[in-house]
């Protein structure tokens, strides 16, 4: 990480730190300050949206592990999701076992079931992995609409709150509370799992796998590591979003889903940490402004041609996306890093 | 003289008891409406996505009916609806967050026009006590009975009710008919799943095939192959009318159409059906659907079709504008139950007393509702049962329009939670 002039490390303790000056501090707390206290001040539409957001938050990161370090296409992600969505459900509805262990399990549901799909990746790259992991996504949705006695089929399953001991989460800030922390924790690890040994050989597999395994790093191992990691986070995710939304059916995960997250990483920036976070924020906030855009349009001009108002929206949502991508190809985090290295100058730029 | 003192101690007493009754009077009376105040309403309506092809046309014949119920009829009881809706794009994820908003915003209670916007929203709503009402629903959506109600029969209803006409009028082989069933895999597909499940052995029906397809199919030539090698007698669709559409078109370049009888469930057998598949193509295709034709002589139609005319012309002649136009009806009578029987201060909360107080005042006391003859009458007041209406005529495409050949036919109630295969 960049740092202001003058500012040295002197040791290696402070050389990994992730916040290391006083103004991150700061920024750090200040940004804690307004996240947690964020359920006195919002209405529970607003929490609703923001535990929306932490949830694909946790997903997308998996994915950027996934696709922005390692480099594997996958356009399955919403079905990997939908494993630790049901996973948890059943857990949870039909064994009884406590939220907590449907999370863990959940994890490890996706995660090996993300390996089982990652195999391909070892001999096929590029557009035919994202075949082979669209064909994830189709394979997981048709299981859980046919494995009804176990799923609920078409019908659907009923998820109950999360609780951790006598502690249930039943109203939305109580969940936005669980979701965040359990969001910070991953961001966490992907951040330490990035700056890592484990993080390096993805990034070398990324750049040049041939190259990577001349170096002696195990493509196959490294490779199905990343298919792993990147379904684990996904299935954390869907475990709190069966919780949240308390109903399950298989139209949650939708392979227009798995397709959006692939916007989100590519919006927010591949291979970031902040990339993931950014990008969510930015879509699923686009998505409820245009929300907002055909009632106030067809309110305020009644003359307009029929349709012309609710079809607004997904015009002005693509317009923005494609904008974005001519104008900011390496998505927003670049985008705020040129800001902090041109505040790191000011005001003496040249 | 003692005869005229008795009567005027029984006048004195009389007065006296009436005076005494008025503030009770009053308070069962509906207070006029003062300005500014509305009774809220939420929509979540997939006008873009999809299912747009229906869910757009439903829109419009919601709120063209709720602007004339506000500007014509000035409101319910003196109070304009307020409506608040959005686009939820069939999206399950955007279905979440908005029937979080539409609680947050003191709707009285929310509608959607999908099913599967239906389920993916009910469950937040059932545990709140926020009361919701699908205009097309799924045996799911109503079993067992919660805060989510049915404007009308499900899909299941659909299969229920044409099963029996087919049975009484169209089949005339020997032994039983063999049915194949072609669903969408979705909600919409498996409520007809699950009533032939429920009742096909009872009426004597064979079903030799449960095929599915997506709601973005582009063929099924493959499943109807595999189907038209079992001999069948006839087809069921429960399905949207993309989708419908296609499967008729394979039919017939597979020859099986003209041939087996085709019948689809109502989400689909709508003028988008025709226009898509083409009235060639279409002609003679049975469907059932829960509302009268478009132009039917019923005192409803000549102010809907004027609306429809004026301010959305391309939807003249489909039949989920007239649905969603009826739901708008049937709205205004819930919240004209509630608002009769609950002090407006009350619902004016908009919070979960007044979505008890909706569902307890408004919703069950909606007994045998006439939707002014556009689809059968509406009766909320049996808790077991949520569907509004419960009957549906059967139609029939004859030179490319959707003709009715039957009246009412009654969809019986089928408790789908007593089977144990229900959900499984």
């Amino acid at each position: 990480m960049d740092l202001p002039c003058g500012t040295r490390n002197y040791d290696y303790a402070k050389d990994m730190a992730i916040l290391r000056t006083r103004t991150h501090w700061a920024l750090f707390i200040g940004l804690l300050v307004i996240v947690f206290t964020a359920p006195l001040y919002l209405s529970n539409y607003w929490l609703g949206v923001a535990n929306l957001i932490g949830i694909t938050i946790i997903a997308v990161t998996g994915l950027n592990v996934l696709m922005g370090y390692c480099g594997q296409l996958s356009i399955g992600h919403a079905g990997f999701i939908a494993v630790g969505a049901y996973t948890a459900a059943v857990l949870t509805t039909k064994l009884g076992l406590p939220f907590l262990v449907g999370l863990i399990c959940s994890g490890f549901t996706a995660g090996f079931i993300g390996l089982i799909f990652g195999i391909p990746s070892v001999r096929v790259k590029g557009f035919y992995l994202a075949i082979t992991t669209i064909a994830a996504q189709f394979i997981i949705i048709w299981v859980i609409n046919h494995w009804a006695a176990v799923t609920g089929g078409f019908v659907g399953i009923s998820v109950p709150y999360a609780s951790i001991g006598g502690l249930s989460f039943k109203d939305e800030p109580s969940q936005f509370y669980l979701i965040m922390v359990i969001t910070a924790a991953c961001i966490l690890f992907a951040k330490n799992l990035a700056r890592g040994r484990v993080g390096r050989a993805f990034i070398a597999i990324r750049d040049n796998d041939l190259a990577a395994e001349v170096m002696g790093i195990n493509l196959l191992r490294y490779k199905l590591l990343a298919f792993f990691i990147g379904c684990f986070l996904a299935g954390i995710a869907g475990s709190l979003f069966a919780h949240w939304v308390g109903f399950l059916s298989a139209e949650n995960f939708t392979l227009t889903d798995s397709i959006l997250y692939v916007g989100m990483v590519v919006i927010g920036g591949l291979g970031t940490t902040l990339g993931p976070i950014l990008g969510v924020i930015f879509i699923r906030l686009l998505q409820q402004g245009i929300m907002y855009i055909s009632p106030v349009l067809e309110n305020a001009f009644p003359g307009l041609p029929a349709g012309f108002a609710t079809g607004v929206g997904p015009m002005v949502f693509g317009l923005v996306i494609v904008l974005f991508l001519i104008l900011e190809p390496r998505g927003l985090a670049h985008r705020w890093g040129l800001f902090k290295s041109a505040y790191r100058l000011w005001p003496f730029s040249y | 003289m003692e005869n005229s003192r008795h009567k005027l101690a029984i006048g004195v007493v009389a007065l006296a008891l009436l005076i005494a009754a008025l503030p009770l009077m009053g308070a069962c009376a509906t207070k006029p409406a003062a300005e500014g105040q509305a009774l809220k309403l939420g929509l979540s309506i997939c006008m873009t996505g999809p299912a747009a092809e229906k869910g757009s046309p439903m829109g419009h014949g919601k709120l063209d009916c709720i602007k004339y119920i506000n500007e014509e009829l000035g409101g319910v009881e003196g109070y304009l609806i307020d409506v608040h809706w959005y686009d939820n794009g069939y999206d399950a994820a955007k279905a979440v967050t908005i029937v979080k908003r539409l609680m947050d915003e003191g709707c009285l209670f929310f509608t959607t026009n999908a099913s599967a916007m239906m389920t993916a929203s009910m469950e937040i709503a059932n545990r709140a006590g926020f009361p919701g009402m699908a205009c097309f629903s799924s045996p799911a959506c109503t079993h067992p009975p919660k805060h989510i109600y049915a404007q009308m029969p499900d899909y299941g209803d659909d299969w229920a009710a044409f099963a029996r006409y087919y049975m009484e009028n169209i089949w005339k082989g020997p032994g039983k008919p063999k049915m194949a069933l072609h669903l969408l895999n979705n909600s919409t597909g498996y409520g007809a799943r699950d009533a032939a499940r429920a009742g096909a052995g009872a009426l004597g029906i064979e079903i030799i095939a449960e095929e599915e397809h997506t709601a973005t199919t582009m063929s099924e030539i493959d499943s109807l192959t595999r189907i038209k090698g079992k001999n069948l007698d006839i087809i069921f669709i429960s399905s949207t009318p993309a989708p419908t559409a296609i499967i008729l078109k394979n039919a017939y370049e597979l020859g099986m159409y003209p041939g087996v009888t085709i019948a689809c469930a109502h989400a689909s057998f709508t003028k988008a059906l025709v226009d898509l598949a083409g009235a060639d193509i279409a002609e003679g295709v049975y469907g059932v659907y829960p509302t009268v034709s478009w132009g039917d002589d019923v005192p409803g139609m000549a102010k809907m079709m004027e609306y429809c005319k004026r301010y959305h012309p391309e939807d003249e002649g489909n039949l989920d504008y007239m649905t969603s136009w009826a739901e708008a009806l049937i709205d205004a009578e819930i919240l004209r139950q509630a608002v009769k029987n609950t002090d407006y201060e009350v619902l004016a909360r908009g919070d979960a007393e007044a979505w008890q107080a909706v569902e307890m005042n408004g919703f069950r006391n909606v007994k045998g509702y006439d939707v002014q003859g556009l689809h059968g009458p509406v009766d909320f007041s049996n808790p077991e049962d949520h569907r509004g209406s419960k009957s549906v005529k059967v139609f029939q495409v004859k030179n490319g329009a959707i003709t009715a050949i039957t009246d009412w036919i009654e969809a019986p109630l089928i408790k789908y939670e007593d089977f144990e295969w229900f959900g499984k």
